[in-house]
């Protein structure tokens, strides 16, 4: 009798022992997932709160039919200039029908702060609204639009 | 001797038995656990590297009053690539569940990649002129309100 229940006992005890093993392994793991992700998100917030952008000037040219958009990093956050994403009277204008300046830069992808990105686009008409949209949904509108012949 | 051995050694097998099923039983529901614990963690983390906005402009010009669409540009502002089909969508408009959902990815790549934009298109809708309507999009577990005015 006596064996017996040693015996059963230390089964058990290694049952136990093989089990939270398998639970901590997959606790810890899902403890580290989660919080590597809301670290990512937390950094991208902080991120998004030091983004401001503003769209300064907006002037359609009735003679070459070219609009062009001013924005200007107002905030600390080095932002991508592809990634900014423009809408003309509610329509997206896609990456290939528009050309991108940063301080007379036509390469870059740096929009850095205090530095002015320049949207050119042709347009058929004088467009009502323009949208600026950073790669973090920080958004910019104006609805000043100058003309010039 | 051989009468204490031989009922001892029953018992003792008997225990051992016993407890080795109680151990596998024990060790059996602890895995099942660990493995919903870890799918359901590697949803959390999915859920939380997703984020989408919706960049149209609240405008009358979103829907078109005569083919029923209504038309909204969403951008991925999270960390992940999202399937661009309708089906990664959960969209209800004013209240109900619409399942005429198209979407395209409107910048150019084969992906919605983080950053990336595309076009939803909500087919087979009849929305009042001079109300306010209601659009509410859903990717796992993003919620995302857009309020807008229609007037003809």
């Amino acid at each position: 009798m006596g064996f017996g229940v040693s015996g059963s006992t230390a089964v058990i005890f290694l049952g136990v022992l093989i089990a939270s093993g398998t639970l901590y392994t997959a606790a810890a793991g899902n403890a580290e997932r989660i919080s590597e992700a809301s670290d990512a998100e937390s950094e991208e917030l902080l991120d998004r709160r030091n983004t401001v952008i503003d769209a300064t000037e907006v002037v359609y040219n009735n003679n070459t039919t070219t609009l062009t958009v001013t924005v200007v990093n107002d905030g600390s956050t080095t932002l991508s200039v592809e990634d900014a994403s423009l809408l003309v009277d509610n329509e997206y204008v896609q990456p290939s029908e528009r050309s991108t300046t940063v301080d007379g830069d036509t390469d870059t992808d740096v929009w850095a702060p205090d530095t002015d990105l320049v949207f050119e686009t042709t347009r058929s008409s004088t467009p009502s609204r323009v949208k600026v949209v950073a790669e973090n949904g920080v958004a910019a509108s104006n609805t000043t639009i100058e003309e010039v012949s | 001797m051989a009468d204490v051995s031989v009922p001892s050694l029953i018992l003792f097998i008997a225990s051992i038995v016993i407890a080795a099923g109680v151990a596998g039983v024990l060790i059996d529901t602890v895995t099942g656990i660990s493995g919903a614990l870890d799918d359901r963690g590697a949803d959390v983390a999915e859920n939380i590297r997703t984020d989408i906005e919706i960049i149209s402009d609240s405008e009358s010009n979103v829907y078109d009053d005569g083919s029923g669409n209504l038309t909204l540009y969403v951008k991925n502002t999270g960390r992940r690539t999202i399937p661009a089909t309708g089906e990664s969508f959960d969209v209800i408009v004013n209240a109900q569940y619409q399942t005429d959902v198209s979407v395209s990815v409107a910048d150019g790549g084969s992906e919605w990649t983080p950053h990336g934009v595309v076009e939803v298109t909500i087919g087979g809708l009849d929305l009042t002129s001079g109300e306010d309507h209601r659009v509410r999009l859903t990717v796992d577990g993003d919620e995302e309100t857009f309020r807008f005015n229609y007037e003809q």
